[in-house]
C-alpha cells in the first residue's frame, strides 16, 4: 500500500522532527523560539467572523468549500512546514509542468461538480457564485484562477452575452464539461487597448455560406491568447467584418482551432508566447488565421447578423454605438480582476503582518529582549495603512460585484465606469502592497515558498490586462466629463455615479484641522467630494477652453491626461469612501463598528497624505497637511492592537499563507531539511 | 447502592463484520460531582441533592507511578470506560498537575477491561437534562472540551494504548495526544450522527485532517475503523500487536524518558510497520470516498453515492448510503459543515465552535433529535428514531446557521479554553 507507507513516512518524519526536547549542554541557554502571536496579542472584543462576513458576505461558505477541496487534494502540492500543512504551486517547475498542473487541477474540480451550472444557471446568484469559484482558485494560484476565468468569463461570457440561443444551446453545456476548451482571441500584436484598431479581417462567402477569417499581416497575429498555446480547442475571434468591401467594424466569431486530440486545425497556425515573468501556468499563445472558413452561424449575432445571402443586418446603425453595445457585457473581466487583486493583497498582508508579530530585531537596552517588528512605529506605518486600505477597497470590490450582477440596461454605463476605476485602483494597491510586504518580510519574502515576493510577478499582469490602468483612469474622467456636460445640456441636476454632491454648494474645509476633525465622517466626505468636484470643474474648463480654441476633442483628451488621471483617482477614492460608509451603516454600534471607523479614518487620512493632488490644488494647506501626517502616526498606534484580528478576518486559511507567517524557526530547522 | 446498567446494542450491518456499539445508560450513577458542584460555574439551579448522597470515592480513574512515567487507567470497565463527569474532572486535574510536575516526563493512558473508552456518558447527560436543565449538559461538555483542548496542546508526550473500543469521547482523550498506539482488536468510530448528535470532542479538527475526504466519510456515516485502517489514515501513529502491548508499556516505563524521539524508537521496536489492511477494507475505497464525500452538500454526497451504486452496487456502498439515510438529517448537515469549517481552523476554534453546536443541540430549540436518538437507541431500544425535521431538504441553511452562532441566552458564554503558556503552531489558526 503506497498510501500506508507514505503516511508512515510522514508520521515518522513528523515525530522525529517535532519539538525535540533533548537538550545539549553545549548549546547556548537562550535561543530564539517562535511564539504564536495568538498567545499574547490581545484577543479582539468583536467577533472576527462577523468582520469577515462584511468582506465575503454570503459567499463565505462557498469560498471555504473551495479551500477545502484544494487543501485535501494532492494536486495542490501539500507540504508540511513547522507542524502545519501548506499548499502552494511549485514555481520551480518548468512552464510546461506548471501548465499541465493547472489543467489537472481544473480536471479535479470538474470531477467534483464545481463547474456544473456555471454558465447554464441564470441570475445574480449564479453569476456571483461563478466569481467566487474562480477567485477562490486564484487565491491558490493566479494561473489557476486566470485559466478558469478565460474559459468561463471570456469564452463562456462571449457566447452568453454576444451570442444568441443557437450559440447557447450548442456551446454552453460542453464548455461546463470541458469537452470544449475555449479561448478569447481579441488582442493582437499591434493592438491591445485599442480594440477597434485590430487588423484581422473576416469576409463572407455567400456561395458556401461561410465566413473566411484572415490574418493579413504579422501585426494582426492574435497575441497573449490565454489557453491558445496548449489546450484550447475553440476561440472567440475578434475581427473586422467586411461585407461587400464595406467595413462594418469589429465582430466576434467562433472558430475551432484544435481537434479533440489537440491537433491544430487546417489553416490555423499557433505559436507559444513563451516564458513569462509570472503566470506561467497559463499557456498564452499566438494565432494566425490563413483564410479559415467557418459556418455563417458562428457569428455571435446578438447585435448584428449577416443573412445567408450576405446582407448585413443590425438594429444599431452607428458602428461606434454598435461596438459599445457589443463590448458592454464584457466588464465581468474587470470585476473578477478587481476582486482577485484583493485576495492577493490579503494573502501578502496576512503573511507579512503575522511575520512582523513574531520576528524581533534590535534591543532598546542591552540584555533586553529584542523589539517586535510591528512595535516599531515605522513598521506600523509600512503595514497598517495597507490593512485599512485593503478593507476599504475590498468593500468597494464587493459593491462592484453587486452592481455588476444586478445590472440593467440603464445601469450598464455606471458598471462600466465603476469597474474601470476600481480595476485600476485595486490592482495598483495590490502591487504596491505586495512590494511593501515583500520588504517587510526581509529575505524570507524572497522565497517563493513564502508567496509574498513571487506574487508580485504572478499578479503584475493585472495592471495591464482588460485595459491598461492609466488608460482606464483617463476613460473614467472622460465619462465623468460627458455626464457633467449632458446634465448641463438638459439643464437638470446631475444624477448617478455618486456625483449628486455636485448639485450642492461646495463644502467648506476648516482652515485649521485637528485630529478630531480628521476623524469625522463629515470632514472625510467633504474633502473627498471637494477634490472630485474641483478636479471635474478644472477638467471641464480646460477641455472647453481648448475646444473654443478649435482643438479637436481627440487631441484635447490626449493632452489633458494629467488632470484626467488625478480626477480618475478622486472619483475612485470618493466612491470607495462611500461604499465604506454604506458597509459601516449596516453594523450595529459596538466594538466592531468602532474598529471599522478607525480603519475608515486611516483610509481617508492615508489617501490625503499620499495623493499629491490635495496639496497641489490646495485642498489641504501645508499646515493641514502636517496635521494629517501626524494623524497617520497616531492612527497607526491605535490600529496596532487590531493588526492580528484584522488580518485574520481576511479569511485566507493558514494553509494558503506563507509558512513565514507561522513557526518559521521550526519550518527552517535542520531536522526538516 | 447498585448500578442500573443497560447496554444498548446497535447492530450495524457492515460488510465485514457485525459490530456492536455499547452505549451506557445509567439510571443512577455513582458520580462524584462534589468538586464540580463546589465549582462556581456549575449551574446551581440544576444541582440535585441526590448526587450528594450518592458520592463515592473516586476509583473511575486509576493512576500508576513508575519513576518519571505516569499511567492513567480509565476504570469503569462495565460501562466500557464511558467518560462520566467525574472521570473528566479527575483527568483534567491529573493532567494539569502532571504538566506542572517536573518529575513527570511521560504519560501513558489506557483502559481497564475490553475497551479503551466507548465515549462520553451521554445517557447520563440526557438523564441530567431531563431532570434539570440543558445547562447541565452544557456543563458536562464544557469540561470535556476543555480537557480535549488541554490534551491537544499538552507539552509532555502522551502515549495512548488503544485496546478495543475507542469511540466519541474516547477518541477525544487520545487522538489529540502525541502517540496513538492501536492494536489487533481496536475499533474506532465517531457514531454521533446516528444518535442525533455530531462528531464532537475536537473531531472536526482531527477528522478534517485525514487524507482526502475520509474524515467526512468517517464522521457522517459513523463507519468503524480497525487498527490497520487507523494507522493508514493517520488517526494512529503506531500499530503494536496485542500480545506485545504490555511489553511496550514496561519498556516505556523502563526507559523513563520524555524525549519523543526515544519514545518513538521504543514503540517502533514493538510495532508492525505495515499491518495488512483486510481485503475488504474501506480504505481501499478512498477514490470513491473522495469523489462522493467531497461534494458540497449532504444531498449531493448521497446522490453521488447513489450514482456510484448504479455503476456497481456492493455491500459497502449500500451500507454507506443506508447509514446516511438512517442518521439524523440535522446531525448530518451540521456535522458536514463542522468538519468543513474545522479544516480551516485550529483545534481551539474547533472546540469553541463545537461547544456552540453542542449547547444548541442540548437546548433542543431547533431539533430534539439528540433526545429522540437517545430514546430510540438507548432507552426504548426500538432503533427507529423519528427524526424531526425528517428529511434533509427540510433542514434549511438558516437553521444550520443557528448551530454555529452564539447562543441567545444571557447566562450562556462561549467555551473558555484553559490558558496555555505555549502553543504549538498547529494548535492555532486564524479563521
Amino acid at each position: 500500500m503506497d498510501r500506508v507507507s507514505f503516511r508512515t513516512q510522514v508520521l515518522t518524519r513528523h515525530l522525529n522532527n517535532h519539538h525535540s526536547t533533548s537538550t545539549d549542554l553545549l548549546h547556548p541557554a537562550t535561543c530564539l523560539s517562535y511564539s504564536p502571536p495568538e498567545l499574547w496579542e490581545q484577543p479582539p472584543d468583536y467577533d472576527t467572523k462577523s468582520l469577515r462576513k462584511l468582506l465575503d458576505r454570503d459567499s463565505m461558505e462557498e469560498i471555504d468549500y473551495m479551500f477545502n477541496l484544494m487543501i485535501q487534494s494532492n494536486l495542490f502540492c501539500r507540504r508540511e512546514r513547522g507542524g502545519k500543512v501548506f499548499i502552494l504551486p511549485d514555481f520551480n517547475q518548468s512552464m510546461e509542468q506548471q501548465r499541465e498542473m493547472t489543467m489537472r487541477r481544473i480536471g479535479y474540480l470538474r470531477e467534483q461538480g464545481v463547474f456544473d451550472g456555471w454558465l447554464t444557471r441564470k441570475g445574480p446568484d449564479a453569476e456571483l457564485s461563478g466569481f467566487t469559484r474562480a477567485n477562490s482558485c486564484g487565491v491558490f494560484d493566479h494561473s489557476f484562477g486566470i485559466k478558469l476565468g478565460v474559459h468561463f468569463f471570456l469564452w463562456g461570457g462571449a457566447i452568453q452575452f454576444m451570442g444568441t440561443k443557437r450559440h447557447h444551446d450548442k456551446w454552453l453545456k460542453p464548455t461546463e464539461t470541458y469537452e470544449v476548451i475555449g479561448c478569447f482571441a481579441m488582442t493582437e500584436l499591434g493592438h491591445g487597448s485599442n480594440v477597434r484598431g485590430i487588423e484581422t479581417v473576416t469576409r463572407y462567402d455567400a456561395s458556401t455560406g461561410e465566413f473566411i477569417i484572415n490574418t493579413p499581416c504579422e501585426s494582426a497575429q492574435k497575441y497573449w491568447i490565454g489557453g491558445a498555446a496548449n489546450h484550447a480547442t475553440h476561440a472567440v475571434v475578434f475581427s473586422q467584418l467586411e461585407i461587400d468591401g464595406a467595413n462594418q467594424g469589429v465582430h466576434a466569431f467562433i472558430a475551432q482551432i484544435r481537434d479533440k486530440d489537440g491537433n491544430m486545425c487546417q489553416n490555423v497556425r499557433i505559436a507559444d508566447c513563451g516564458h513569462k515573468i509570472g503566470l506561467n501556468g497559463v499557456d498564452n499563445g499566438r494565432i494566425w488565421f490563413d483564410n479559415v472558413r467557418i459556418p455563417r452561424e458562428n457569428l455571435l449575432n446578438s447585435v448584428a447578423d449577416v443573412s445567408p445571402e450576405g446582407q448585413y443586418l443590425s438594429a444599431i446603425k452607428d458602428p461606434l454605438q454598435r461596438f459599445a453595445a457589443f463590448m458592454a457585457p464584457l466588464t465581468s473581466g474587470r470585476v473578477t480582476i478587481a476582486a482577485s487583486s484583493m485576495n492577493t493583497t490579503k494573502k501578502g498582508l496576512a503573511t507579512a503582518v503575522r511575520y512582523s508579530l513574531s520576528r524581533r530585531a534590535f534591543s532598546m537596552k542591552p540584555n533586553e529582549p529584542e523589539v517586535l517588528l510591528l512595535d516599531y512605529p515605522s513598521h506600523q506605518r509600512r503595514l497598517l495603512p495597507l490593512i485599512a486600505k485593503t478593507y476599504a477597497l475590498s468593500f468597494a470590490s464587493e459593491y462592484l460585484k453587486t452592481i455588476y450582477v444586478k445590472r440593467t440596461p440603464e445601469s450598464i454605463k455606471t458598471v462600466h465606469v465603476v469597474s474601470s476605476a476600481l480595476k485600476a485602483t485595486l490592482t495598483w494597491h495590490s502591487m504596491r502592497t505586495l512590494q511593501d510586504c515583500r520588504e517587510a518580510c526581509g529575505g524570507q519574502g524572497l522565497k517563493t515558498e513564502n508567496h509574498v515576493g513571487q506574487l508580485k510577478s504572478e499578479y503584475d499582469v493585472q495592471l495591464t490586462f482588460e485595459g491598461d490602468n492609466n488608460v482606464l483612469m483617463q476613460q473614467v474622467s472622460k465619462a465623468l466629463f460627458m455626464e457633467f456636460l449632458a446634465a448641463k445640456k438638459r439643464g437638470k441636476p446631475i444624477k448617478g455615479l455618486g456625483l449628486e454632491h455636485l448639485n450642492k454648494p461646495s463644502p467648506i474645509i476648516p482652515s485649521n484641522l485637528t485630529s478630531s476633525n480628521l476623524r469625522t465622517t463629515q470632514f472625510q466626505t467633504d474633502i473627498f467630494c471637494l477634490r472630485e468636484r474641483d478636479l471635474l470643474h478644472r477638467f471641464v474648463t480646460e477641455v472647453s477652453q481648448r475646444q473654443a480654441q478649435g482643438e479637436s476633442k481627440e487631441h484635447i483628451f490626449t493632452v489633458t491626461y494629467q488632470i484626467a488621471e488625478d480626477l480618475g483617482r478622486a472619483f475612485s477614492d470618493r466612491l470607495v469612501l462611500q461604499t465604506f460608509l454604506d458597509v459601516e451603516a449596516t453594523v450595529p454600534a459596538g466594538s466592531l463598528k468602532n474598529v471599522l471607523a478607525l480603519m475608515r479614518s486611516m483610509y481617508t487620512t492615508i489617501v490625503m497624505e499620499e495623493d499629491l493632488s490635495f496639496l497641489r490644488y490646495g485642498y489641504l494647506s501645508t499646515g493641514n497637511a502636517a496635521v494629517v501626517r501626524k494623524e497617520v502616526m497616531r492612527l497607526c498606534s491605535e490600529l496596532r492592537p487590531h493588526a492580528l484580528p484584522l488580518v485574520s478576518s481576511f479569511g485566507i486559511p493558514d494553509a494558503l499563507l506563507g509558512p513565514v507567517g507561522f513557526d518559521w524557526i521550526d519550518a527552517n530547522a535542520w531536522s526538516s531539511v | 447502592m447498585f448500578l442500573l446498567l443497560c447496554f444498548c446494542k446497535l447492530f450495524v450491518t457492515a460488510v465485514e463484520m457485525l459490530t456492536v456499539v455499547h452505549w451506557v445508560k445509567p439510571g443512577r450513577t455513582k458520580s462524584n460531582h462534589i468538586q464540580d458542584i463546589q465549582n462556581s460555574d456549575y449551574p446551581s439551579s440544576c444541582c440535585c441533592d441526590s448526587r450528594l448522597i450518592l458520592m463515592a470515592p473516586t476509583n473511575q480513574v486509576l493512576l500508576k507511578e513508575s519513576s518519571n512515567v505516569r499511567t492513567i487507567i480509565l476504570n469503569r470497565p462495565k460501562q466500557l470506560n464511558a467518560l462520566s463527569l467525574e472521570m473528566i474532572s479527575r483527568l483534567s486535574e491529573v493532567f494539569h498537575s502532571y504538566e506542572e510536575d517536573p518529575n513527570v516526563k511521560l504519560i501513558i493512558m489506557k483502559g481497564e477491561g475490553r475497551a479503551f473508552c466507548a465515549g462520553g456518558d451521554v445517557a447520563a447527560v440526557v438523564n441530567d437534562i431531563n431532570k434539570g436543565s440543558w445547562k447541565l449538559g452544557a456543563f458536562f461538555f464544557s469540561k470535556e472540551f476543555a480537557l480535549n483542548y488541554f490534551l491537544a496542546t499538552y507539552t509532555k508526550p502522551q502515549v495512548s494504548l488503544l485496546r478495543g473500543i475507542v469511540m466519541g469521547g474516547g477518541a477525544g482523550v487520545s487522538i489529540h495526544g502525541r502517540f496513538r498506539v492501536v492494536t489487533d482488536n481496536t475499533v474506532f468510530a465517531m457514531p454521533e450522527t446516528a444518535l442525533g448528535l455530531f462528531p464532537d470532542v475536537g473531531a472536526s479538527y482531527y477528522l478534517s485532517r485525514l487524507p482526502g475526504f475520509f474524515g467526512e466519510y468517517v464522521g457522517l456515516t459513523g463507519a468503524r475503523l480497525d487498527g490497520a485502517e487507523m494507522l493508514a489514515c493517520g488517526l494512529a501513529t503506531h500499530f503494536v500487536p496485542l500480545e506485545k502491548l504490555s511489553l511496550l508499556e514496561d519498556a516505556l516505563c523502563k526507559a523513563n524518558s520524555g524525549d519523543p524521539k526515544i519514545i518513538s524508537n521504543i514503540i517502533n521496536g514493538f510495532s508492525n510497520k505495515n499491518p495488512k489492511l483486510k481485503e475488504k477494507s474501506q480504505y481501499f475505497r478512498l477514490k470513491i470516498i473522495d469523489r462522493c464525500f467531497s461534494r458540497r452538500t449532504v444531498e449531493e454526497i448521497i446522490s453521488a453515492l447513489e450514482k456510484e451504486a448504479d455503476k456497481s452496487a456492493d455491500d459497502w456502498i449500500l451500507w454507506t448510503i443506508q447509514s446516511l439515510k438512517k442518521a439524523s438529517p440535522t446531525s448530518l448537515k451540521i456535522s458536514l459543515r463542522s468538519i468543513r469549517e474545522g479544516r480551516l481552523q485550529g483545534v481551539g476554534q474547533c472546540l469553541t465552535r463545537e461547544y456552540r453546536m453542542v449547547c444548541t443541540v442540548m437546548r433542543g430549540e431547533f431539533s430534539r433529535d439528540f433526545f429522540e436518538g437517545c430514546r430510540a437507541l438507548l432507552l426504548d431500544k426500538d432503533k427507529t428514531p423519528k427524526w424531526k425535521p425528517s428529511k434533509l431538504e427540510l433542514v434549511g441553511n438558516d437553521m444550520v446557521d443557528r448551530y454555529f452562532a452564539a447562543l441567545d441566552d444571557k447566562d450562556w458564554k462561549d467555551l473558555k479554553l484553559p490558558a496555555r503558556s505555549s502553543l504549538p503552531s498547529y494548535a492555532i489558526s486564524k479563521l
